[in-house]
């Protein structure tokens, strides 16, 4: 899956070395970058993936975590080991939110890199018109791969607390996945403005705010609040599931 | 059994403590001493006399003007009427930088894009990100006719978001014996107490039901404004801080040069002054110094949200008349009718038909009513009489059919 994500990338730049012109304004933002700064290729990769691609996948590690051990019959050994329910639903929580940071940064550094390889690398034009020197631009890069990452852990618990409901990993990935697609539609209708603070997916495109000059951590802050409280919820809505369940497989 | 429902008692718990603590963080940041009482004059006198020059702060504007929502990727870069329509007719933040009147940023943060106005000195960039592009406006100090901020109305297509600051005088210049000012209760806004002061127009005969002023109760500087309208509950238009420090910014926010790769524009002002100078256009955002109408933003049109009707069927623009038969409008001031809230401006149709023809979707929001087509809103009605004439004004049709159908 990791190498899927890698090839996002790959495949825009690709896409955008292959035309001609991008013609500006058209096409996902900043895919116009891309042939003027080879940073961008990362940027756009990650806009890219954030929507569908990195929902998708960690619904998918996130489903499986217990679930994954349930189908495969292998979910009552496991606890047969002295180490304890809690602890198991920490360990495969904390392997969901690596997958996570992995998942991200496997986007966002093969950008880089494929990035490099086709295009020239120069200062970054910010949001703002300033521009940045290429060190700085990758620290930015950076920051916004730390951004995507904590924006995915909510999901990631939200995964984690479905896969203890069922012993189907499948309807645990698709239901996590539907889960994030709700949120985001959710965000898209005016109607449900009060609503909106409080969606998984709100702050998943403000990452952008750290491509202005000066950076602005406002959503930052407020993501990680946001994420912090369905971790909170849905770990504990796992914990109560998990530790009362009856396991049979 | 007692003990499985034990462990579902997280589940339970950490939804309350999160809800409590929403709830309660509202309530903290009231229970702070009041301000001392002032009279409503004292308040506008403060307000009129504050020193605040530096400042960094975010600024949030809503408005619900009674115009349909534009699709979120609707262009919002491009010129003229359209994006003025999408400045002033949907929500924004930005971030407000200043040090001194000569040294102003104003950053609107658009999702994955941004808007800027730098102003340094007599220079002013403006940039926006979507399409690249920067304006570079020079020559400022030599041209006088709308004062220091004048400069920024030049450009339609970029015209910035108006500061609170820039709204509240406007409206405070145009309280006059029409108006009753009161004080109302206490707001805080950007975590700092203010006064507000509410202008009420006495007559019935406009559309603005009641405008705020948020005057911060330390310094005196305008925080924040918001404007009702008759008959909507929300407030038809908000701008105010919701963050603020009055320290000064760092001297390089407001060093610009445009990046490689972005069109650049030049325009002097001191020896080319670009066409919509012209001060008949309808004022981009804000009625021009001096003019007697309430500052009530743009024109902006549109019926009640209903669907918009078939393109088709909507009557063909009304009769342009031979522009032969029109005086150069750059030549004639504008006719205004009444004063105060009720004022009526007699806009060349020439003028506004250039507006319809750029924005389709104005064009498509004007419905027909009797002597001429109607673009309302819930702040502005413009009426275009089928004999080619507009009338504007913050004031309901009746009082616009009225003023056209006197000779």
């Amino acid at each position: 899956m990791l190498v899927a994500l890698a090839g996002i990338p790959v495949l825009i730049a690709l896409a955008v070395r292959l035309t001609s012109r991008v013609p500006s304004g058209r096409g996902p933002a900043f895919l116009d970058r891309i042939a003027e700064n080879g940073l961008f290729a990362a940027v756009t990769g990650l806009l890219v993936s954030i929507p569908l691609f990195l929902p998708l996948t960690v619904g998918v590690v996130a489903g499986d975590t217990i679930a994954g051990e349930a189908g495969l019959g292998t979910l009552k050994y496991l606890l047969a080991a002295p180490a304890g329910r809690v602890r198991l639903l920490l360990a495969k929580y904390v392997g969901a939110a690596v997958f996570c940071l992995s998942a991200v940064l496997a986007v966002a550094l093969s950008g880089m890199a494929i990035g490099a390889l086709l295009f020239p690398v120069r200062p970054v034009t910010l949001l703002s018109g300033d521009t940045v020197s290429v060190g700085e631009a990758m620290v930015r890069v950076l920051l916004i791969a730390g951004y995507i990452t904590v924006s995915l852990l909510g999901m990631a618990a939200v995964g984690l607390f479905l896969s203890t409901l069922t012993d189907v990993p499948v309807g645990a990935m698709a239901a996590t996945i539907v889960v994030a697609i709700v949120s985001q539609v959710l965000d898209n209708l005016p109607q449900l403005e009060w609503l909106h603070p409080w969606l998984l997916s709100h702050y998943w495109l403000g990452f952008a705010d750290l491509l202005r000059q000066p950076p602005s951590f406002d959503n930052f802050a407020s993501n990680a609040w946001l994420q912090l409280g369905y971790i909170a919820v849905f770990g504990a809505l796992a914990y109560g599931r998990f530790t009362t369940k009856d396991v049979l497989s | 059994m007692s003990r499985r429902w034990l462990r579902w008692l997280p589940a339970a718990v950490v939804p309350a403590v999160i809800g409590a603590a929403v709830v309660a963080a509202p309530l903290q940041a009231v229970s702070i001493g009041p301000l001392p009482e002032k009279t409503p004059a004292e308040v506008l006198a403060m307000a009129a006399n504050h020193q605040v020059r530096a400042l960094t702060g975010t600024v949030e504007q809503d408005s619900d003007l009674g115009l349909p929502q534009l699709p979120p990727g609707a262009p919002t870069s491009g010129p003229g009427a359209t994006t003025l329509l999408e400045l002033l007719g949907s929500s924004h933040t930005a971030r407000v930088y200043a040090d001194g009147p000569t040294k102003v940023r104003v950053q609107i943060l658009d999702q994955l894009a941004e808007r800027d106005l730098v102003r340094n000195g007599s220079e002013v960039w403006l940039y926006s990100s979507r399409d690249n592009t920067a304006t570079h406006v020079t020559g400022l100090d030599t041209f006088k006719p709308y004062g220091i901020r004048g400069g920024m109305k030049h450009d339609p297509g970029t015209h910035p978001m108006p500061t609170p600051e820039d709204i509240a005088k406007r409206l405070l210049a145009a309280a006059d014996p029409g108006t009753s000012v009161d004080l109302g209760p206490e707001v805080r806004l950007a975590e700092r107490s203010a006064y507000q002061l509410v202008l009420t127009p006495k007559t019935v005969n406009t559309l603005v039901a009641s405008v705020a002023v948020y005057v911060d109760g330390e310094t005196g500087m305008p925080l924040g404004t918001e404007v009702r309208a008759r008959g909507q509950q929300e407030p038809a238009f908000r701008v105010a801080f919701t963050e603020l420090s009055l320290v000064a910014p760092d001297a390089s926010i407001f060093q610009f040069t445009p990046p490689e790769g972005a069109t650049v524009k030049e325009i002097g002002l001191a020896n080319d002054l670009p066409a919509s100078t012209d001060p008949t256009l309808p004022a981009p955002g804000l009625p021009a110094p001096g003019a007697p109408a309430p500052a009530v933003p743009a024109p902006e049109p549109v019926p009640d949200p209903g669907p918009l009707p078939d393109p088709s069927q909507i009557p063909a623009p009304g009769p342009v008349p031979d522009p032969s038969h029109i005086p150069d409008p750059s030549h004639e001031r504008p006719k205004v009718t009444g004063s105060g809230w009720e004022a009526v401006v007699e806009v060349p149709a020439v003028a506004i038909q250039r507006v319809l023809d750029s924005t389709p979707l104005l064009a498509q929001a004007a419905v027909a009513v009797p002597g001429g087509r109607l673009l309302s809103t819930s702040l502005l009605n413009v009426l275009i009489t089928d004999d080619g004439r507009a009338f504007a004004g913050a004031v309901p049709l009746e009082r616009l059919q009225a003023v056209a159908a006197a000779p």
